[in-house]
């Protein structure tokens, strides 16, 4: 046993300790499985409170601390960047408290949102945001990257249902940001907007107050498809302003369809369009009495392919086969890149064009699969990390298109984070003064910059 | 795939971590490394050359249940089964992995099926006597000399149905042990006016060599492409899903393989008449091998209305009950963790008698050994779906019909 080992023992008396290579292999990487970074060690607290007596010693370990929920992150986020020892929240899985009445919940950062889901249910409530990895993500990273999904565009991001946390700092303190009171009581600052998207550059998360709506008495999903990008971004307006306003609108590129109808989530979509998913609900009879109405204006916009259903199981096959979207690109491609940048919508197809375009001439595939009600692009550019200078081709498409979006207004990253795969970017948006009020945050509440180096910032290093 | 060379197949893997929610050792000990994708990079590393073979690397290869719930997860189909089924081997033949002596006598008596049936005689002596045994071994009255080919024969000659014909599979442990559920099998396709064949030479279909890493496989599917290759029928099928599906992919692609149970399914079986007062409640639960292995749907509703009982999936059906072949002999402190979570419901199910049934006999093994091991502390009865549709079958005497 190495000395950090002796030393990390110590502090986890109760919970695991894992040093050797081969327990280091599996936590190289998250969702973006071709980059790897080895920690010098991974540790699993048994519970929050360990995690909470853990962090208190963890300055004197001197090394980079990286903590981690189930590994799902497609921007490099709980990654050891610079080493060191990542926080693997997997233990914390206690939900103690649901008050439907209240509509708020407390659970512990290690659940995942599919057990949320599950344990809310029988309470008639449940928590918006659904990012695609869903059945596997936790809290702690969802709150650590302000995750979205699908059902933000009505419902909103994850801020919008946080409202407390409670945060170990580097010295061992705990603080409890909000609260299911909103900040009163005994709860201390109402500082929880710091911690939303922080990407666990601040302090390690142990619990969350989350707040929980009513579940929709009635669910609609519509397909509908367009011949090109100008149609589809005309229905995209039309849905945004229309007054049903839909919970959902999600768009599928004909190569993103394409890949679904060849895998094992088929689910009949019609190829060479590209296809539009549209979801409305709330009360019945309000939400079944639009419906002519949605369809109508899907047609209206160009689209003679129009369908509709209120089955939960044809609904679920749609949003099962557009949700492992990110999956299924491992059938095309051994690697691949997803952009999460956010864009005005008027310039939808005009950014997606140029997508198509640089990828095209470059011979790089690229699968669109993305939040158009919010104009959250994901382009996933697939490439072979084997071969020489394809990731550079992608690479240089990335910094193309991050230019483009800045120039018509848009920004970096909707919902992944920046983590250390587009912390790059960072000076393409922000101004000097705007980086170092930013960069004032981490090191306001850790000065040596321990918690996850080289993250959201390049020069972000610790110990310098 | 290329069989040789499996590890082409690791790149398929993008690390998406959908299969972290579904591995019964991820959520056991909430270690990545003891999930799909760890293993997976586990492995890729170590043939890449950048990871050195190391006894961690070992233990989490070992640690795998095997379920397959990781494949029906993965939406960049990895084959997760085939790419572990060959590294285990590797690890048993270089020494890196031991099974214990008592698997290693199974797995050279299993390809000798008279004498893995001579052997286990006394078993079936004392299981048909109903006396006090291991907790795997699930009650019933198994016929001690008659084999299922000559059971088979004889009912045909004295039926005499005329519908379609079938192979059946009829297994080693199956066979040896649990000949009971064969016999049920058979009565059950014959009522049906199914014609019944067991070819001969026929032998284990492999799936104890692909658990353990022992043995040669290959050689087993050799011998059952032979045995089943050219018997003429319309179906070759299997009443224990672990079977049909390594049996499945010996002999695949010409010969597909079917669970008897949705066979029976597209019949539209025999309905069996209950009591109105008949308060017997079933409890089915998929075995992995089904749903997972040979990717089917589930076990037909038609056949469970058929039992004439009032029948239910029970919670998170789908899920590992933690046999997975022999783990519960290799890594017993896991399967029963894995178990007490599948069967607490039981616990406090409605019904009298209360009835778990599945269509695996392993996983009928380690249902049994829930309430022996003390996870169930209230009486219930597990029985093979097969068994339910016999006619000859009851409940409350802790034992099937011979």
């Amino acid at each position: 046993m190495n000395d950090l080992d002796v030393r990390l023992r110590a502090l986890l008396p109760r919970g695991r300790v894992l040093t050797s290579p081969a327990q280091l292999a599996a936590y190289g990487a998250d969702g973006l499985g071709y980059k790897n970074y080895r920690p010098d060690a991974v540790v699993l607290p048994a519970d929050a409170a360990e995690l909470a007596a853990f962090m208190r010693g963890a300055k004197r370990l001197a090394v980079p601390l990286v903590m981690r929920g189930a590994g799902t992150s497609l921007s490099g986020g709980p990654v050891a960047a610079q080493g060191g020892v990542i926080v693997h929240t997997s233990a914390l899985k206690a939900v103690p408290v649901i008050n439907a009445h209240g509509f708020w919940c407390e659970v512990e950062s290690g659940v995942t949102l599919n057990d949320l889901d599950a344990i809310l249910k029988p309470h008639g409530v449940f928590y918006p945001p659904d990012p695609s990895s869903g059945p596997v993500c936790t809290l702690g990273g969802n709150v650590a990257s302000n995750a979205g999904g699908a059902h933000c565009f009505r419902y909103g991001v994850t801020s919008n249902y946080v409202l407390g946390v409670e945060a170990v700092l580097l010295d061992g303190s705990v603080h409890r940001f909000g609260g299911p009171a909103g900040g009163r009581g005994p709860w201390r600052e109402d500082w929880k907007r710091f911690m939303i998207g922080s990407e666990g550059t601040l302090a390690a998360f142990t619990r969350f107050w989350l707040r929980l709506l009513p579940l929709p008495e009635k669910v609609w999903t519509f397909r509908a498809t367009y011949p090109d990008l100008t149609t589809t971004e005309a229905a995209i307006h039309a849905l945004v302003a229309d007054p049903s306003y839909p919970a959902a609108i999600e768009m599928l590129d004909p190569r993103g369809v394409a890949m679904v109808e060849s895998s094992q989530m088929a689910c009949g979509l019609p190829e060479g369009s590209f296809l539009l998913l549209v979801e409305i609900d709330g009360p019945a009879p309000l939400v079944d009495g639009r419906v002519p109405h949605v369809a109508e204006l899907l047609r209206r916009a160009g689209s003679t392919d129009v369908t509709f259903s209120e089955e939960a199981l044809i609904r679920q096959k749609l949003w099962k086969a557009r949700k492992a979207a990110g999956g299924l690109l491992g059938q095309l491609s051994p690697s691949y890149v997803v952009q999460d940048a956010v864009i005005p919508k008027r310039a939808l197809a005009e950014v997606l064009r140029l997508v198509y375009d640089e990828a095209d001439a470059a011979g790089i595939r690229v699968v669109n699969v993305f939040h158009a009600g919010d104009g959250n692009l994901h382009p996933n550019f697939l490439f072979d990390s084997r071969v020489p200078g394809e990731l550079e081709k992608v690479e240089r498409i990335s910094k193309h298109l991050m230019e483009r979006v800045i120039a018509v207004g848009g920004t970096l990253s909707g919902e992944h984070g920046i983590g250390n795969d587009k912390s790059g970017y960072m000076p393409l948006v922000f101004g000097p003064d705007s980086m170092r009020l930013q960069l004032a945050v981490p090191a306001a509440f850790n000065p040596t910059h321990q918690m996850n180096p080289l993250k959201v910032f390049d020069d972000r290093r610790f110990g310098s | 795939m290329d069989p040789e060379a499996p590890s082409s197949h690791f790149s398929n893997c993008t690390h998406c971590g959908f299969c972290l929610a579904v591995c019964p050792t991820y959520k056991l000990t909430g270690d990545e490394n003891n999930s799909p994708r760890g293993r997976l990079r586990l492995w890729s590393e170590e043939a890449a050359g950048r990871l050195p073979r190391d006894k961690w690397t070992d233990f989490y290869t070992e640690e795998c249940v095997g379920c397959l719930a990781c494949e029906t997860a993965c939406p960049a189909t990895v084959p997760y089964g085939q790419i572990f089924e060959r590294i285990r081997h590797d690890h048993v033949t270089t020494g890196r992995s031991h099974p214990g002596p008592v698997l290693r006598l199974a797995a050279a008596l299993v390809t000798a099926p008279f004498w893995f049936n001579l052997a286990l005689l006394p078993a079936r002596l004392l299981r048909r006597c109903g006396l006090a045994w291991p907790p795997l071994l699930f009650p019933g009255r198994p016929p001690l000399l008659q084999s299922s080919a000559a059971y088979a024969a004889e009912l045909m000659r004295l039926r005499n149905p005329t519908g379609p014909r079938v192979a059946l599979l009829t297994g080693c442990l199956m066979e040896a042990m649990f000949r009971e559920i064969n016999f049920a099998t058979i009565r059950v396709l014959i009522e049906n006016n199914v014609r019944v064949v067991i070819p001969e030479h026929q032998g284990c279909c492999g799936a104890f060599q692909e658990h353990t890493g022992l043995g040669d496989a290959a050689a087993l599917g050799a011998r059952n492409r032979k045995a089943f290759g050219s018997v003429e029928v319309d179906a070759i099928v299997c009443n224990s899903s672990g079977c049909g599906y390594a049996l499945g992919k010996s002999l695949a692609p010409d010969r597909p393989v079917r669970d008897v149970l949705a066979f029976l399914g597209d019949l539209g079986p025999v309905r069996r008449q209950r009591e109105p007062t008949d308060a017997t409640r079933v409890y089915v639960d998929l075995p992995c091998h089904l749903v997972h292995g040979q990717k089917s749907p589930g076990i037909p509703a038609a056949v469970l209305d058929a039992t004439g009982y009032r029948w239910e999936l029970a919670p998170n059906a789908r899920d590992c009950c933690g046999s997975g072949g022999v783990y519960n002999l290799q890594k017993p402190e896991n399967a029963r963790a894995i178990l007490a979570g599948k069967a607490a419901f039981l616990n406090e199910a409605e019904g009298a008698p209360v009835v778990l049934a599945t269509s695996n006999h392993v996983c009928m093994m380690q249902w049994n050994s829930a309430g022996k091991s003390g996870l169930v502390k209230r009486p219930y009865e597990v029985r093979h779906v097969i068994q339910l549709l016999d006619p000859g079958e009851c409940f409350g005497r802790g034992s099937g019909p011979a």
